[in-house]
This record gives structure tokens, sequence and C-alpha cells, in this order.
């Protein structure tokens, strides 16, 4: 890959010179890209998928498996953040030069909660895409019931003369 | 805002109450008497320990309103319906019915169409058979 601090435009605009007289003279714009890419230097994919705990590095609390009971895990973490603030404050009090060890737990647990709560949001998309699916039908049914009242009323009226 | 946005925000603000707390403490504690063979600190009567003794009661007392509202947040997330695989069915399930009911309004909407055309078509007919009628004399 070619680096320069001001590199020219790319040379694909020579491809196109007859394009007014023969279009199909000029390739055809690439297809989309599929799986992982370089962009600037960083790789990137296309599947986007949120990356679990272990993959950076950050211990798992609360239980692996399939059906994860959110509100129990949200409500247990909760009360064992209180309790590391707690633990902090008795620390800072008795041996102050011991902080690191409890911020460390501190921001273990909220690296969890975070983790936890944008591991929702997929279920939140299927649920948001359900219920505008659910509207859709139900204008659709409401338009057609329109239709079938006012068309059948107007034949009667319009009398050929 | 959204459920989950909520509880996003409501975990960040439990964060900055945390540091809050900790760093004015830290920062606004008047000086204290380690051990006997020290003298005493400087008593230092300003209106720090007037208003001092207050703070720890006032931050706590927001941490823990924080900590409430976070499991309010909790509670009124919606109830888990099945998994991943029975939301793609119904989706699935959605789109067929959206399909058929999407062909029915089509078929419906271009019987009407015609039907618009023919009735046009007889009022323009009635309109010239009316100019023809009217005779200027």
């Amino acid at each position: 890959m070619a680096t320069a601090t001001y590199p020219p435009p790319p040379p694909f605009y020579r491809l196109y010179k007859d394009y007014l007289q023969n279009p199909k003279s000029a390739p055809e714009p690439p297809p989309p890209i599929e799986g992982t890419y370089v962009c600037f230097g960083g790789n990137y994919t296309t599947n986007d998928v949120l990356p679990s705990l272990e993959d950076q590095g950050v211990r798992q609390l609360y239980p692996k498996g399939p059906n994860i009971d959110f509100k129990k895990e949200l409500r247990s973490l909760n009360r064992e953040l209180q309790l590391h603030i707690l633990e902090l404050a008795d620390v800072l009090v008795e041996r102050p030069s011991q902080y690191a060890r409890q911020v460390e737990e501190i921001s273990l647990i909220f690296k969890n909660l975070h983790h936890l709560l944008n591991s929702l949001r997929p279920h939140q998309a299927r649920a948001t895409l359900i219920h505008i699916l659910e509207l859709q039908i139900q204008r659709r049914k409401e338009a057609l019931e329109d239709i079938k009242r006012y068309v059948p009323k107007n034949i009667g009226d319009a009398a050929p003369n | 805002m959204d459920i989950i946005s909520q509880l996003q925000e409501q975990v960040n603000s439990i964060a900055a109450l945390t540091f809050n707390t900790f760093g004015t403490l830290q920062r606004d504690a008047p000086p204290v008497r380690l051990s006997p063979s020290y003298p005493e600190p400087p008593p230092n009567p300003t209106e720090d320990s007037a208003n001092f003794a207050d703070q720890p009661k006032l931050m706590s007392a927001a941490l823990v309103k924080a900590a409430k509202q976070f499991d309010a947040l909790v509670a009124a997330l919606p109830p888990p319906e099945g998994g991943e695989e029975a939301q793609l069915r119904r989706i699935a399930e959605l789109q067929a019915e959206n399909d058929a009911v999407g062909q029915e309004l089509q078929k419906q909407l271009e019987a009407a169409e015609k039907e618009l055309k023919q009735v046009q078509e007889l009022f323009s007919q009635a309109a010239d058979n009316c100019l023809n009628l009217k005779k200027p004399d």
C-alpha cells in the first residue's frame, strides 16, 4: 500500500473517456465489499457483531449460557457495585496505599454492566422491526378497508346519463 | 430516550457520582491527628467544618438514590420474550403477511383506478352530450 502526504486522485477517470459515445466501453462499478477490508490502514469488518468480553481481555462476572436473565444479572451487578464502592471507602480510610485493586474491581464491574446492556441491543433492534412490520400491516389493512368501503358506494352514484 | 439508553446513562451517572464523591471528600477533608507523638493539627474553623460534615451524607444519599433509580429502570425493562429464533420466526411471518396484504391492496387499487377511469369517461361523455344539446340561440 503506497502512502504519500498528498496523493493524487485515483487514475480511474481515464477509463471513462468514451463514456458518452459508448456507455459499455467503461468498466462497471466494483461490487460491494464483503468480509473484512482495510481502510486507512485499519482492518474493518462488514459483519458488525459485539465482541465478547474475553476478546477484550475482561473477566466476565455474569454467567454465560444461551438465555441470560438480564434483569436479575443487572440487579446483582448493581449490588456488587455498591458493595465495592463501600469497600473502596474502607480501604481509603484504613490502608490508603492499596486503592488500586479496589478501583480495578469497580471498573471491571462497570465494563460488565455496559457489555450486558450492549448485548441487549440486537434484541431491541429485532423487537423494533417486529413493531414496525405490525404497524405497516395494520395501515395496509386500513387502506384496504377504506377502498372497499368507498368504491362500491360510488358505483351506484355514477349513473350513466 | 429508550430504556436501554436510559440504563446506560444511569450507569454513567453512578460512575460520575462515585468519583465526585471520593474526589470531593479527599480534597476537602480537614486534617486529622495520626498518632499521639505528632502535635495536634492547627485547628481551622473556616466554613469547611460547618458544611463538611454534611457532604458525606448528601453525596452518599445521592449515590444510593442513583442506584435505586437504576433498579427501577431495570424493573421497567420489557419481559424477555423467547429467544432470537422466536423473534426471527415472527419477523418471517410478519413479512409474509405483509406481502400478502400488500398484493391484495395492489389488486384493489388497480380495480378502483379502472373504475375511476370509467367514471371519468362517463362524465366526459355526459358533459359532451350536455354541450351538444345546448344549441346557441
